[in-house]
C-alpha cells in the first residue's frame, strides 16, 4: 500500500513543505532553514527506498499511479518510475537538501520567498521526470521556469536582471514551439489510435509520416537543446550561472540541464524515430561541437564561476553523443554522465559559492595557492577536478568512457562502410576529455597552488556543514565510479527499451496489408523492418528513403 | 406565448430589471442614499444563480419564438458572466460612494449582455448590444477625476457608434438578401460565397471587432481603459469583453467558416496577438498595458472561431473564464492610491512585494496566467485555444499564434520583475493595501483561479 503512493509523496512532499513555510513566521529564519532541510532529508530519504524497491528485471512502469486529470481531452495524471527517470529523481533528490544546506549562510534576504521557490522547482523537476503523460510532462517542465525566474532574479548577482530575462526568454522560446509540437503530436497520434491519449506509451506507437514527426522533432528538439544546451542555443547558460546564486547554479548545472538530455532520451528521439535517424549526422555534430566548443571556451576564462558554467556545455555534449551514437553501451555512459555530471558539476559550484562567501570575488586572478591557506578546502576541490576531468574511480571515468566506447563501436562498422563521418565525430570528441583536463587543471593549478594569495584574509577552512555536504557529494561520485553495476542494471531496460524504439520505423502511414516482413521480402528497396535488425545506425541513409516513396 | 415560460426562462433578466428598479427607487425616495453596493451584489448573485439553475436543470424553451431562447448554454454563458460582475461590484465600493448613477447603468449594462446571449434574431441582438453599450459610454465618464475621462468616454461612444453603424448596414445587407432579421441567416451567410452574404456578415462580424478591440479597431481601448476609473476599466476588460466574444459565438452558432470568413477570422485575431502583444511591451501604464493585453487576448479568442463543432463553446467559455477572473484579480489587487493616475504607473510597482506581499503575489500569479505559464489556469485555456485551431487544420496560423503570445512573456514578467526584484519605489506615500471590499473581490477571483488550476477537467466536463 505505501508502496503505491511512495512515488506521489516523493513528488508533493516539496509542495507540502511550501504549504508548511507559510505558517513559519518570516521574522524566524532559523527555523524556515530547519523545516526546509527536514522535508528535503525526508523526501531523499523515500527516494532512497524507492531506488532499493525498483526492481531492474521489470520493463512495466513501477510506482506507478494513474487519475482521470481532464478526462474529456483524456490527459492523465499519470507518474511512475522507469529505468529512465529512476537516477534522476534519486539524483534531484539526492541534491535537494543539499542544495538547501549550502544556502543557510549565503541567503540572508526574503529567506522564506527564497525557500518557497527552492520548494517549487525541486517539485516542479521531480514532475518532470517522473511524469508518464504529455501535458503533465508539459505542465512540470514550465512551471519550473517561474521559481528560476526568480531564484535569479532576487538573489542573484549585479546583472541578475539581464541573466533572469534572458534565460527565460531563451527557454520560453523553446517551450512555446514544444507546446505546438505537443498539440499536434496528439491530434495526429489520435488519428492512428482513435480517442486522444497523452499517454507516453500511446504516443510511441502512433505512426507520423517523415515530414511532420521532422517538424515534430525540431521542435521539441530546439526546447531540449536550449534547455541541455547545446551549441549554439547555449548563450544564456554562461550569463545565469554567472548571476545565478549558488543554490541556483547548483540546481541548474545539478539537475535542470538533465532535463534537456532527460527529454530527448525519453521523448524527442523515441517520438520521432525516423527524423532522428535523419538528424543524426546534425546532432551528433553539435553534440560534438558542444564538447569541443564548450572546452576551448571553459579554457580561456577568468571567472571561476564561467569555467564550470562551459565545462558543462562540454560534458553535456557527452550525453547528447551517447544518447545518438544508439549503442547500448554509449547509451548507458550517457545516463551514467547525467548523474555524474549533476554530482560533480554541483559540488563544483558549491565550492566556488563557499569561496566565493569568504572573498567575496569570482575572478581567478584574485586567487592563488589555496592549497596553503585552505587545505581540506582544497582536497575536496581537488577530488572534484579530477572527478571532472574523468581520472578513474570517479564517476567522471564510468560516463565518459562508456560513452566514447559506445560512440566508436557505432562508429567502426560505418566507416567500414565507406561512411567515415562518425568516425571522425568519435575522434574529434576524444579531444574533449584532452582539453577537459587542461581547463581544469589550469583551472586548478592557478586556483589552489602557487604563491598564497586570496582576498580577505585570514580565511576559515571549512566548517562542519561545509564539510558534510562536499563530503556527500564525493562519497557518490566514488560510489559511482568504483560501483557503476547496480545503478547500470537498474537502467539497462530502459537503455533497451530506447534503443529499439529509435531504431523502428514508424513512419509508414498505410495501413500494412501483409504482414511486415513478406512486405520487407517483397520491397525492391530495403525497408525499415530490415535496418533494425542492423546495427542501430546503420540505416541513416536508407530508411528515409522508404518513407519518402 | 406562455407567460409562465417567460417568467421562469427569463428569470436572471427579470431579477436584473427589479435590480434596476430598487437601485433608482433607493436613489430617488431616500433622503441619504446607500446601501446601492448591497442591494446590486443581492440582485446581480440572484441573478447568477438563477441562470445557474436554468444551466444545470437543462431549461431549454423558445420563449418568444423567433426572437428569443433559453438553452442551457446561454444561461450557462449568462451564469459566467454576472458571476464574473461580482468582483466589480465589489470593487466599486472603494472608487465610488454607495449610491448614485453607477449601480443601475452597470445593471442595465448586464441586462444587455444577457439578452444578447439568449438573442434569435439581430432585432433582440441589436438591443442588446445597445444595452451593454451606452450605459458603459456614460460609466467611463463617472471618473471624472481627470480630464482624460472626458476625453476617453468621447472616443469610446464615436467608435462604439461606427461599430453600430457598422452592424446595421451589415444586418440591412443581410436581411435585403433573405428577407429575414433571423440569426440563422448570418449562419447561412457564413457558409456562402455570394458577394452580398458575405459582406454582410463581414460587417456584421466587424462591429463584434470594434466591440472585442481587435486590431486595426482596436484604437480606443487603451484610451478608454486608462481614462475610465479602475473598476469601470476591470468591467470593460473583463465583462464586455465577455459579452461581446460569447454573443458572437451565439450568432456563429456550429457552423463551418468558408472563403473569405477564414482570412478575416484568421489575419485580424493574429494581428491583434502580435500588435497587442508588442505594443505592451512599451507601456509605462499598468491600465494601457492591460488595454494591449486585452487585445491581444481577444485575438486568441477570436482564433477558437476558426475552428467548428462543439469544442469552440468549450474552449471559448473556458478562456473567457480564466481571462477573465485574472484580469478582475489583477485589478483588484492593485494597490490603492489617493492620486488616480499614480496608482497607475508601473514604476510605482517597484518593490511592492515588500511592502504588501499579499497584492505582489497575486498580481505575478495573475501576469503569470495571463502569460499562459503553467499550472496556472491561463496555460489551459491557450492549450484548448491552440487545440481547436489545430482541429480545424490550420497548424500554421496555431504556430504563429503561439510565437505572437511568445511576444506577451516578457511584459507580464516585467511587473513581476518590478515587484519583486527592483529596489523600492521613489515615493510609496498615499498608497495603501488593498481593503475590505477588494480584498474580497481578490479572493473571489484568487479561490477559483486556483481550484481552475487544480481541477480544470471538472470545469470542462461542464461544458
Amino acid at each position: 500500500m505505501l508502496d503505491a503512493t511512495l512515488l506521489n509523496w516523493v513528488l508533493f512532499l516539496p509542495l507540502v513543505g511550501m504549504l508548511l513555510l507559510i505558517v513559519v513566521p518570516a521574522t524566524q529564519p532559523g527555523s524556515v532553514r530547519q523545516l526546509t532541510l527536514w522535508v528535503m532529508l525526508l523526501q531523499l530519504a523515500l527516494s532512497a527506498w524507492l531506488y532499493v524497491r525498483f526492481d531492474p528485471a521489470l520493463a512495466t512502469l513501477q510506482f506507478e499511479t494513474r487519475l482521470p486529470w481532464i478526462a474529456t481531452w483524456g490527459v492523465y495524471y499519470h507518474i511512475g518510475l522507469d529505468g529512465y527517470n529512476l537516477l534522476l529523481v534519486v539524483l534531484t533528490a539526492f541534491l535537494g537538501p543539499i542544495v538547501v544546506a549550502g544556502s543557510f549562510t549565503a541567503i540572508t534576504k526574503d529567506v522564506k520567498l527564497f525557500y518557497a521557490m527552492v520548494f517549487l522547482v525541486q517539485f516542479a523537476m521531480m514532475g518532470t521526470f517522473v511524469a508518464q503523460d504529455l501535458f503533465v510532462f508539459y505542465v512540470f517542465w514550465e512551471t519550473m521556469l517561474i521559481p528560476m525566474f526568480l531564484l535569479i532574479g532576487i538573489w542573484g548577482g549585479e546583472r541578475r536582471i539581464y541573466a533572469t530575462i534572458k534565460f527565460v526568454l531563451y527557454t520560453a522560446f523553446g517551450s512555446i514551439l514544444m507546446l505546438a509540437a505537443v498539440i499536434y503530436l496528439v491530434m495526429s497520434a489520435k488519428g492512428a489510435g482513435g480517442a486522444a491519449s497523452f499517454a507516453f506509451t500511446d504516443l510511441v506507437k502512433a505512426n507520423i509520416p517523415l515530414s511532420a514527426q521532422m517538424f515534430m522533432l525540431i521542435a521539441f528538439g530546439l526546447s531540449f537543446a536550449i534547455k541541455v544546451p547545446m551549441v549554439p542555443l547555449h548563450t544564456w547558460l554562461p550569463d545565469a550561472h554567472v548571476e545565478a546564486p549558488t543554490t541556483g547554479s547548483v540546481i541548474l548545472a545539478g539537475v535542470m540541464l538533465k532535463m534537456g538530455t532527460y527529454g530527448f532520451m525519453k521523448l524527442g528521439f523515441p517520438l520521432f524515430p525516423d527524423a532522428t535517424h535523419v538528424l543524426t549526422p546534425l546532432i551528433m555534430t553539435l553534440a560534438v561541437v558542444s564538447i569541443v566548443y564548450g572546452a576551448c571556451l571553459a579554457l580561456v576564462q577568468d571567472d571561476i564561476k564561467k569555467i564550470i558554467a562551459y565545462s558543462s556545455i562540454s560534458h553535456l555534449g557527452y550525453v547528447m553523443l551517447g544518447l545518438v551514437s544508439l549503442d547500448l553501451i554509449g547509451i548507458q555512459g550517457a545516463v551514467i554522465q547525467m548523474v555524474s555530471h549533476g554530482l560533480t558539476a554541483a559540488g563544483l559550484f558549491l565550492m566556488i559559492g563557499m569561496i566565493y562567501e569568504r572573498c567575496h570575488t569570482r575572478d581567478l586572478a584574485a586567487y592563488g595557492g589555496l592549497a596553503k591557506l585552505l587545505p581540506v578546502y582544497s582536497v575536496a576541490f581537488m577530488v572534484l577536478t579530477l572527478a571532472s576531468i574523468g581520472l578513474p574511480t570517479t564517476s567522471g571515468f564510468t560516463g565518459e568512457f562508456l560513452v566514447l566506447l559506445g560512440a566508436f563501436t557505432a562508429a567502426w562498422p560505418q566507416h567500414l562502410r565507406g561512411d567515415s563521418y562518425p568516425l571522425v565525430l568519435a575522434v574529434l570528441s576524444v579531444s574533449g576529455v584532452v582539453l577537459g583536463a587542461l581547463y581544469m587543471l589550469r583551472f586548478a593549478l592557478r586556483f589552489l597552488f602557487g604563491a598564497s594569495r586570496a582576498p580577505h584574509q585570514p580565511l576559515v577552512d571549512l566548517d562542519l556543514r561545509e564539510k558534510l555536504i562536499l563530503g556527500e557529494i564525493l562519497v557518490a561520485v566514488f560510489a559511482l565510479g568504483l560501483f557503476p553495476d547496480e545503478p547500470m542494471r537498474k537502467t539497462e531496460l530502459a537503455a533497451r527499451q530506447y534503443q529499439q524504439l529509435v531504431t523502428t520505423s514508424r513512419s509508414n502511414v498505410r495501413p500494412p496489408v501483409a504482414p511486415p516482413s513478406a512486405d520487407a521480402a517483397a520491397a525492391p528497396l530495403p525497408s525499415a523492418e530490415t535496418n533494425s535488425a542492423m546495427p542501430p545506425s546503420a540505416d541513416v541513409a536508407s530508411a528515409p528513403t522508404k518513407d519518402k516513396q | 406565448m406562455n407567460w409562465g415560460t417567460v417568467l421562469v426562462g427569463m428569470l436572471p433578466e427579470h431579477l436584473l430589471l427589479v435590480g434596476i428598479v430598487v437601485l433608482i427607487v433607493n436613489d430617488i425616495a431616500r433622503d441619504k442614499p446607500s446601501g446601492a453596493s448591497a442591494l446590486s451584489l443581492v440582485f446581480v448573485g440572484a441573478a447568477a444563480l438563477a441562470a445557474t439553475w436554468l444551466a444545470f436543470g437543462g431549461f431549454v424553451a423558445a420563449v418568444f419564438p423567433g426572437q428569443l431562447s433559453i438553452t442551457p448554454g446561454s444561461s450557462l454563458a449568462k451564469a459566467v458572466v454576472l458571476a464574473l460582475a461580482l468582483p466589480v461590484l465589489l470593487l466599486c465600493r472603494d472608487d465610488f460612494e454607495d449610491s448614485g448613477p453607477l449601480y443601475p447603468l452597470l445593471l442595465s449594462s448586464l441586462y444587455g449582455i444577457v439578452l444578447m446571449f439568449s438573442s434569435d434574431s439581430f432585432l433582440t441582438l441589436f438591443l442588446g448590444l445597445e444595452m451593454m453599450s451606452l450605459p458603459v459610454y456614460v460609466m467611463v465618464l463617472l471618473a471624472l477625476r481627470r480630464p482624460q475621462s472626458a476625453e476617453a468616454a468621447l472616443k469610446y461612444l464615436v467608435l462604439g457608434g461606427a461599430a453600430t453603424a457598422t452592424l446595421l448596414m451589415g444586418v440591412s445587407l443581410l436581411y435585403g438578401l433573405t428577407g429575414s432579421l433571423s440569426m440563422v441567416s448570418f449562419a447561412r451567410a457564413l457558409a456562402s460565397h455570394d458577394a452580398m452574404a458575405v459582406a454582410g456578415a463581414a460587417m456584421v462580424l466587424l462591429a463584434f471587432f470594434l466591440k472585442a478591440a481587435i486590431v486595426p479597431f482596436h484604437t480606443w481601448a487603451p484610451d478608454a481603459y486608462e481614462g475610465a476609473s479602475v473598476p469601470v476599466t476591470a468591467y470593460m476588460a473583463a465583462i464586455v469583453k465577455a459579452g461581446a466574444v460569447l454573443a458572437a459565438l451565439r450568432m456563429f452558432g456550429q457552423t463551418a467558416l468558408s472563403g473569405p470568413m477564414i482570412d478575416l477570422l484568421a489575419l485580424l485575431p493574429l494581428l491583434s496577438i502580435v500588435w497587442g502583444n508588442l505594443t505592451a511591451m512599451r507601456q509605462g501604464n499598468l491600465r494601457r498595458m492591460m488595454a494591449y493585453s486585452s487585445i491581444g487576448h481577444a485575438g486568441y479568442l477570436f482564433l477558437a472561431f476558426l475552428g467548428n463543432g462543439p469544442g469552440r463553446y468549450g474552449a471559448v467559455l473556458f478562456y473567457l473564464i480564466a481571462y477573465g477572473l485574472l484580469t478582475l484579480l489583477a485589478f483588484a489587487v492593485i494597490p490603492r492610491h489617493a492620486d488616480d493616475a499614480r496608482r497607475d504607473q508601473l514604476d510605482h510597482l517597484k518593490g511592492l512585494f515588500h511592502r504588501q506581499p499579499f497584492a505582489a503575489i497575486a498580481l505575478g500569479l495573475a501576469m503569470l496566467s495571463l502569460a499562459g505559464i503553467p499550472p496556472l489556469p491561463g496555460f489551459v485555456a491557450k492549450f484548448l485555444i491552440f487545440r481547436e485551431v489545430m482541429a480545424a487544420g490550420y497548424t500554421t496560423l496555431a504556430v504563429l499564434g503561439l510565437l505572437g503570445s511568445y511576444l506577451g512573456i516578457y511584459f507580464y514578467l516585467r511587473v513581476i520583475q518590478f515587484m519583486f526584484m527592483s529596489p523600492q519605489a521613489a515615493t510609496t506615500a498615499g498608497e495603501a493595501p488593498p481593503r475590505g471590499a477588494a480584498l474580497t473581490a481578490s479572493m473571489l477571483c484568487l479561490v477559483p483561479t486556483l481550484l481552475l488550476a487544480v481541477f480544470p477537467g471538472r470545469v470542462l466536463g461542464l461544458f
